[in-house]
């Protein structure tokens, strides 16, 4: 129904209550970050303008440059992971009509766990010394690395805390992909004589793919964000190796007083992710398949 | 996939002297409740349980109803600007919160609302997301089951809350709980802007806990254990109404 | 069912109101306050300081703001409080604490909303940002017409390092200082003779390397490779950050051989790694028996107090000259309160710095020290064992390094940190570190 007449004008009261709070607490900041990325502000002192020159300051700072680079690692090495093994999962699991109450739990517990207790979690399994997983290695005669102490290893183990985290998300996301594909196609494919592997590669994925479409622009979207496991884990270390976009825009809003570059910072942040999605949504026709 | 719950669990219940042993012991030899008991001493965990569950209750509550109003709103009225709207709730989801951080920050300050609820819950009461669900959700719904009700002479107010709520009710349930989730677990913000004792949220909490008894493992893991366990049964109880297609749905528009 | 989702609604509305309400508010506050930022800070009030309002007056509440008080010390400061307002009947004190970690923000965020507190604490390194910002009032006006005011009754160095330009902007309220700790029974075991009050790096290296020879899971030494020992151990090797004309000498030769002699303790398996410490504090780690001496703080005396060995602390050994740690606290007046606010301020400030009642309080409390010269304040501190060489905290006042401080000082110790941490890694040689420290230093000046 579309309530037309006298009634139309009530779409005003639908709307306010979300649309108020939504201008007052997201919409203005929004400008106000834009503004602010003009000026230096240190808090203490009047604002000052500065035209473009944080971003000048930005396109030089060696630091930004490398946490970026290390948000874009993160990038490479979490998001194929956990959408293969939440791939993998969702297909293991798409043999039984419906999930139980109990597996989706099981496989739900990490992705309902605050970020911060997780981390701690594995902050302390991962611990060099009294630490559960080398405990386990030194079973099996490997002695394992100081995970989060070692440049090599630091941000392989934020990576992976992070798989583990998420993988039970991007399975129930699959899932509903699976579950919306007629069984009748692959039973066509199997009829064709085409093996399981085949089956899944010539009929399931390409069904599948506008979901995977999905599932990648949402995880890149997060993946770019990513703070709260660095943070408790690493706290941006060993030697700098793992300090993230955000982690930067932190320290310099909060610790070092400017206000002014941490938005042009954010700003930067959104231009990635801005592109990034519209790269994605762009190339899209390449490879998505719409309609079975 | 539970092992690391398990482990965090067995450790709470360990005394610091039998912690920092090697080998590790799974099961505690005399467990006990210590790291509780100590934890409620040195920060007040309870305060920090009630500050969590009210912001929590608050936001998603106000979530789900503003959301599902402005859904409707948007999928059932033709007027101009509809477009518009839409987009401009496109457009703020593009935007990774940390952009707002800074502005929001200077004006809680200057509200004087630091270190109270009302900075954890007013700048998340519009969820984006949300409309963009409730209006696929409305848009699919069967007009007749409204229309009996405008037969009846209901109003678009009353036929919303007679009708198209109750029958967006899994919308709501898949929405709310993630809706919970990112309230419960909710970390940036609240570090910025709860950071004394008596607005501090849980997470907040057990990250302060951990810069201060860094190596008192049991009684982090005791913080950590009360922290998940509520987010934990809250999903257990709710599943079985959550929908992940609907979620899709949502996304994909 | 109705009723209550009429609530809701109405709720949302009210929330809504409450919003749009508060932020016209703002606007108002914002526009009056900045008004009175203009009025000279602490004109009026050397007049008030010498005229006794009448006591029927309603009292000047001033907002006191502090990281050092909470959560340890809050009754101590409440006790110093009471007897304040006993002798001022006319000023009520208000605290407001937050954890250090926190405070700074917060303090900058109120100052930048114009709603600063009257009067606050700051470490030496922020005072100096705060001091150069105009955030603080000037103290002479008061000092000077305040006849029971002393300033000789500082520590001096102390008292000078809260002064910026000849303007005294802060008053020191409390210090604490590091010590070199050591366990006794590591000493007797291995048969080896107790650190002294004169020791150089020299003795400390070679009693370090003797005792971390004695067993596998036992090191010699511990203190922190980062911004703060390094800066200390520059000194004690008679280098300083900034010349006299304010260049910046952090890759002089004294510099780099400090960070060189801190780096070889751990190169040299004389002092753990962060990856053999496993995440286990210095500290836990001196209490594992597992530490022959660490460098640290006398806040560590109480944490230790529980060890179950012998302990006890000497001066920290210095290479050409001698140099302890010397980290100051002190408090400052709001620029941007009423004239009276500041005054009464003022005399808090000056009584919570300087009375015998407050340093007594401070003292019993062990929240640390007041930076005051009378001895006999120290009496009842002095007593308390272990440590047995607890006079050594004093001796330590002989020879004090203050942090080198500049405006962008969280960039600094940030950049420093993050170079020394290179240099210890192996990845960059400790003069190749410190030069681009330099470097560094000077894009921040």
């Amino acid at each position: 129904m579309i309530w037309l007449g006298s009634d139309r004008r009530w779409w005003i009261v639908f709307v306010a209550p979300s649309l108020t709070m939504l201008l007052v607490f997201t919409v203005a900041p929004i400008a106000a970050a834009a503004v602010l990325s003009f000026y230096r502000w240190d808090l203490l002192t009047s604002p000052e303008y500065v035209g473009l020159g944080n971003f000048i300051e930005l396109a030089g700072d060696d630091g930004f440059r490398a946490a970026l680079v290390h948000t874009l690692t993160f990038i490479a090495g979490y998001v194929p992971s956990v959408m293969v093994i939440g791939l993998v999962l969702a297909l293991l699991l798409n043999r039984r009509s419906r999930l139980s109450g109990v597996s989706r739990v099981v496989f739900f517990m990490p992705v309902v766990a605050a970020w911060v207790a997780v981390a701690l979690m594995w902050k302390w399994m991962l611990n060099s010394r009294f630490g559960v997983v080398n405990w386990v290695l030194s079973l099996v005669g490997v002695e394992g690395p100081a995970w989060l102490f070692e440049r090599g290893w630091a941000m392989a183990s934020v990576i992976g805390v992070s798989v583990w985290k998420d993988a039970g998300f991007v399975m129930i996301l699959f899932l509903a992909g699976l579950a919306a594909i007629p069984a009748e196609h692959r039973e066509a494919a199997f009829v064709d004589g085409a093996n399981p592997w085949q089956a899944f590669w010539r009929v399931t994925f390409p069904l599948l793919t506008p979901v995977v479409l999905l599932v990648l622009i949402i995880l890149m979207i997060n993946s770019f964000q990513v703070f709260e496991q660095v943070w408790i884990l690493t706290e941006g270390g060993p030697l700098g190796s793992t300090t993230v976009v955000v982690e930067r825009i932190v320290k310099n809003a909060f610790s070092f007083g400017r206000m002014g570059y941490a938005a042009a910072m954010s700003w930067v942040l959104f231009a990635f992710i801005f592109s990034v999605t519209v790269l994605q949504t762009r190339f899209q026709k390449r490879w998505v398949h719409y309609g079975a | 996939m539970v092992f690391p719950f398990v482990w965090s669990f067995s450790t709470s219940l360990q005394t610091t002297e039998t912690l920092l042993h090697v080998p590790p012991q799974l099961i505690p030899k005399s467990p006990s409740l210590d790291a509780y008991r100590e934890l409620m001493e040195v920060m007040p965990f309870a305060r920090m349980v009630i500050n969590s569950t009210i912001v929590t209750v608050v936001v998603v509550v106000l979530q789900v109803v503003t959301s599902a109003l402005a859904g409707y709103g948007i999928a059932r009225f033709r007027f101009r600007g509809r477009h518009a709207l839409l987009l401009l709730y496109l457009g703020t989801m593009m935007v990774p919160f940390q952009v707002t951080i800074v502005p929001l920050f200077i004006g809680m300050s200057r509200l004087g609302w630091l270190n109270t609820l009302h900075a954890l819950i007013l700048p998340m009461v519009a969820s984006a997301f949300g409309v963009f669900l409730f209006r696929q959700y409305f848009m699919q719904m069967p007009r007749e089951l409204e229309e009996a009700a405008a037969l009846d002479g209901a109003g678009p107010w009353r036929t919303f809350w007679s009708v198209a709520f109750p029958y967006a009710r899994p919308a709501a349930a898949t929405f709310g709980i993630l809706a919970f989730m990112a309230a419960w677990n909710s970390f940036l913000w609240p570090l910025f802007v709860a950071r004394d004792e008596s607005s501090m949220t849980l997470p907040v909490g057990l990250a302060s806990l951990h810069g201060r008894y860094q190596t008192d493992w049991n009684l982090v893991m005791a913080g950590s254990v009360i922290a998940v366990v509520p987010v934990i049964i809250v999903f257990a109880v709710i599943q079985r109404h959550i929908s992940a297609g609907l979620l899709l749905g949502g996304v994909a528009k | 069912m109705k009723t209550t989702r009429r609530l809701w609604v109405l709720l949302s509305v009210l929330v809504l109101v409450a919003a749009a309400c508060s932020t016209d508010d703002t606007t108002d506050t914002t526009t009056t306050q900045t008004a009175t930022t203009t009025e000279a800070p602490g004109g009026a009030g050397t007049e008030t300081t010498t005229t006794e309002p009448p006591p029927s007056e309603e009292p000047t509440t001033i907002r006191y703001f502090t990281f050092s008080a909470a959560p340890d010390n809050l009754d101590a400061l409440d006790a110093m409080i009471v007897a304040f307002e006993a002798e001022n009947p006319d000023v009520k004190v208000e605290v407001e604490t937050a954890p250090f970690d926190n405070y700074f923000t917060l303090l900058q965020t109120q100052v930048a909303g114009n709603d600063a507190p009257d009067a606050f604490e700051l470490n030496f390194e922020n005072f100096v940002t705060f001091a150069t910002k105009g955030t603080l009032a000037d103290l002479g006006p008061f000092t000077s017409a305040d006849t029971g005011f002393d300033g000789e009754a500082y520590y001096q160095p102390a008292f000078d390092a809260f002064a910026v330009g000849g303007t005294q902007y802060g008053l020191p309220a409390s210090y604490s200082t590091v010590m070199l700790f050591y366990n006794q029974d590591i000493f007797d075991a291995a048969g080896i003779d107790y650190p002294t009050d004169d020791w150089t790096w020299a003795e400390e290296r070679a009693t370090a390397e003797a005792i971390a020879a004695t067993g596998d899971n036992v090191w010699g030494f511990f203190a922190g490779v980062h911004y703060w020992e390094f800066y200390k151990a520059a000194w004690q090797n008679g280098c300083e950050f900034f010349g006299a004309d304010g260049s910046v000498q952090v890759n002089e030769p004294g510099c780099v051989e400090a960070l060189q002699f801190m780096i070889d303790y751990v190169n040299d398996g004389v002092q753990p790694t962060a990856a053999e410490m496993g995440g286990v504090s210095d500290g836990d780690m001196f209490l594992n028996g597992e530490l022959g001496m660490i460098t640290t703080g006398i806040w560590m005396f109480s944490g230790f107090e529980g060890a179950d060995f012998t302990w006890d602390v000497v001066v920290e050994p210095g290479n050409t000259r001698g140099g302890s740690h010397f980290f100051a606290n002190g408090v400052a007046v709001s620029a941007a309160s009423d004239a009276d606010k500041q005054e009464a301020a003022y005399r808090w400030l000056r009584f919570f710095t300087s009375s015998d009642e407050a340093a007594k309080i401070r003292v019993a409390a062990s929240w640390e020290l007041p930076t005051l010269t009378d001895a006999s304040l120290y009496d009842g501190y002095l007593a308390i064992e272990p440590p047995a060489n607890r006079e050594a905290v004093l001796a330590s006042l002989e020879n004090v390094v203050v942090p080198p401080v500049i405006e962008r000082q969280a960039e600094m110790q940030d950049a420093l940190n993050g170079l020394i941490e290179r240099a210890l890694s192996g990845e960059m040689t400790a003069q190749e570190a410190l030069d681009q420290a330099k470097a560094e230093i000077e894009a921040l000046l």
